[in-house]
């Protein structure tokens, strides 16, 4: 009976190691190896040659240029972008939930506005957007007419100033990221049964207590999920200045770029784990209303 | 009792008549505006609908401009009385267009590397998806780390490691480094697949897998036969992502197509013609930089046109199902 029993067991075992097979060579050849092909090239100074790569052993010099003696490497395009991110992240999270809760609503005219909705997710990736940013209609007329950078350039220190007044600059583009943050928050939305809702208008409650004592509480793991989605696609995102620079500068040699990479891995690493944090201890406040 | 009741009742409403008639017109005013329910009055409904057009305008204006900036000719570029009306249509910009993108040939790469790239993303990252919710492999809770992690890393980290590996095997220049990776179940965005189908196969009901087990069917049967056709809003989704976001890819398609002899995918050939042009404004004299400068952004407004249109009819086409789909994969929980 034993022995029959742990055949099957190591049956199952097979089958979905044969399922599973396809989807784990992929991931060593396409992301394992270059992980660590990668990691050891942040160790040498790389030149790419037509013959191939030149190498020199570098040790931890690329780290120590990048951290310690070359600003110019990481820290003029990553503090700036990063607090623009940590403005960028909540605008779109905020709007994106609104939204999604404003197009779950019957009302007359929603399938037109859902399919309208939909747009930035099947243009934002692309470089379309790029050329119209470019064009300059990534703005929204009346913050000029209204001087609003000015008197945001007067109220804070510059280093805050300068990423909220193109954050204002850009604000349509903010909009244009938040294409699937708004699909996921849709998705998420239909899990929570109406009935929880019929019955605490029941109960009594208004529409702006039930968002807030049922609505929010449920969400959270979506909310999570879309900061985790957000950030990722803020900073993977190809038009990133880092990235970018990455991409366009390879005079300083492949081993110090991926070197740079590297420490910016290490930092969204740090802000996923920073989130978790915060996210466990809320949802730990929120427990007895998000068990269902 | 009865007698009673029959009696009260209407003493009551002739009363609450006579005395309250105003107050009655102040409540249904009040419904009216602020509604029974606060989500239903004129006021709530009036806010919704300013917030609803002024995104819907944000989101339509740049198309609306691109349509208008795309049709207008040298004399309507020059009135600065003309922005969103153009006083004829000529069409020669898009005609430029077509020609700089080698449209037709340009279209053909796209459509290959987007939708074989989705087709196979669909089954690789469905079969792994499956794999993640519902099978038992060893060392299951490390595999689904490195899913996580192959989900977060930057791809340009993984960029040079993945060109050499393709060019030693003389695969640049073609659209097979898009399609080997897809068809493991990695490529663009393949761990978020994995991760969305993953998230819906493991909110389907278990009994139906063990029913067709007990039938006697295998792991492949059950997966194929039972599981796959139910997974329909999912692959919808999948399908629409992935071929979206391959359509759009830059900076993959720009490392291992953006050779300027061979035709380009139209969204590289997009940022080719926006440079190209801007090089020749720059460049700075004679007669192509003038009538660069000026038609530059109508040239650039085709194209892009002329590369968001086939993403427009598919949407319309599949928007029913995707948000459909949308609705039924709670893509995550």
């Amino acid at each position: 009976m034993k022995s029959r029993r742990l055949k099957a067991h190591t049956i199952r075992q097979l089958e979905g190691s044969l399922f599973m097979a396809p989807w784990i060579l992929g991931f060593l050849i396409f992301a394992a190896y270059p992980i660590v092909f990668s990691f050891v090239m942040s160790l040498f100074h790389v030149e790419l040659r037509a013959g191939g790569l030149d190498m020199v052993w570098f040790g931890l010099e690329n780290y120590h240029r990048i951290l310690f003696e070359n600003q110019n490497l990481l820290y003029n395009d990553l503090f700036p972008f990063l607090r623009k991110s940590l403005i960028m992240i909540p605008i779109i999270i905020v709007f994106s939930l609104m939204v999604s809760i404003l197009l779950n609503q019957k009302f007359f005219g929603r399938t037109f506005f859902r399919s309208v909705f939909f747009i930035p997710v099947i243009l934002s990736s692309g470089s379309v957007i790029q050329q119209l940013t470019f064009q300059g209609q990534g703005t929204l007329g009346f913050l000029e007419q209204l001087n609003i950078t000015v008197v945001v350039d007067n109220y804070l220190p510059s280093s805050w100033s300068t990423p909220i007044i193109s954050i204002l600059e850009s604000f349509v583009l903010v909009l244009w990221y938040s294409g699937v943050e708004i699909l996921i928050f849709l998705a998420g939305r239909q899990t929570i049964s109406a009935s929880i809702y019929e019955a605490a208008r029941i109960d009594g409650a208004s529409p702006w207590e039930s968002f807030w004592k049922i609505t929010l509480p449920a969400m959270i793991p979506f909310i999570l999920l879309n900061i985790i989605y957000c950030l990722v696609d803020l900073f993977t995102y190809p038009d990133n200045p880092l990235i970018s620079r990455i991409l366009t500068n390879q005079y300083d040699g492949y081993g110090i770029n991926s070197a740079i990479i590297w420490i910016y891995f290490f930092i969204i690493l740090m802000f996923l784990a920073v989130i978790f944090a915060v996210f466990s201890m809320v949802t730990r406040r929120y427990q007895p209303s998000v068990n269902k | 009792m009865i007698k009673n009741d029959l009696e009260t009742v209407p003493t009551i409403r002739q009363k609450s008549l006579k005395s309250f008639n105003y107050k009655h017109w102040l409540t249904r005013l009040h419904h009216l505006i602020l509604g029974k329910e606060a989500d239903q009055g004129l006021i709530f409904k009036l806010v919704v609908y300013l917030i609803l057009f002024g995104v819907a305008y944000i989101y339509l204006r740049p198309l609306i401009y691109m349509a208008v900036t795309m049709v207008k000719d040298s004399r309507d570029l020059l009135d600065p009385t003309v922005i969103w009306v153009p006083m004829r249509l000529y069409w020669g910009n898009l005609q430029t267009a077509w020609e700089a993108l080698t449209y037709p040939s340009a279209l053909l790469k796209s459509m290959y590397i987007s939708s074989i790239g989705a087709i196979a993303q669909v089954v690789a990252c469905s079969i792994a998806g499956y794999g993640f919710a519902r099978l038992q492999f060893p060392l299951k809770k490390f595999w689904f780390v490195c899913l996580l992690l192959a989900f977060i890393i930057p791809p340009q980290l993984l960029a040079l490691p993945d060109y050499l590996l393709f060019n030693e095997f003389k695969l640049i220049d073609t659209i097979w480094p898009f399609l080997v990776p897809a068809f493991f179940g990695h490529g663009l965005r393949g761990a978020l697949f994995v991760i969305i189908f993953r998230q819906f196969f493991s909110t389907q009901p278990v009994a139906l897998e063990e029913a067709a087990r007990i039938d006697g069917a295998g792991v492949f049967r059950i997966f194929f036969r039972v599981m796959l056709p139910l997974a329909i809003p999912a692959v919808v989704v999948v399908f629409l992502f992935s071929f979206v976001w391959h359509w759009n890819d830059t900076f993959l398609q720009a490392l291992y197509m953006g050779n300027a002899n061979q035709i380009m995918p139209l969204s590289i050939g997009v940022n080719f013609i926006g440079t190209y042009l801007a090089m020749i404004r720059e460049s700075g004299v004679g007669e192509s930089a003038l009538f660069s400068s000026l038609m530059e952004e109508p040239i650039n407004m085709a194209a892009c046109f002329l590369t968001f249109i086939p993403l427009i009819i598919l949407y319309v086409y599949a928007q029913k199902w995707f948000i459909e789909g949308i609705e039924r994969t709670g893509i995550v929980e």
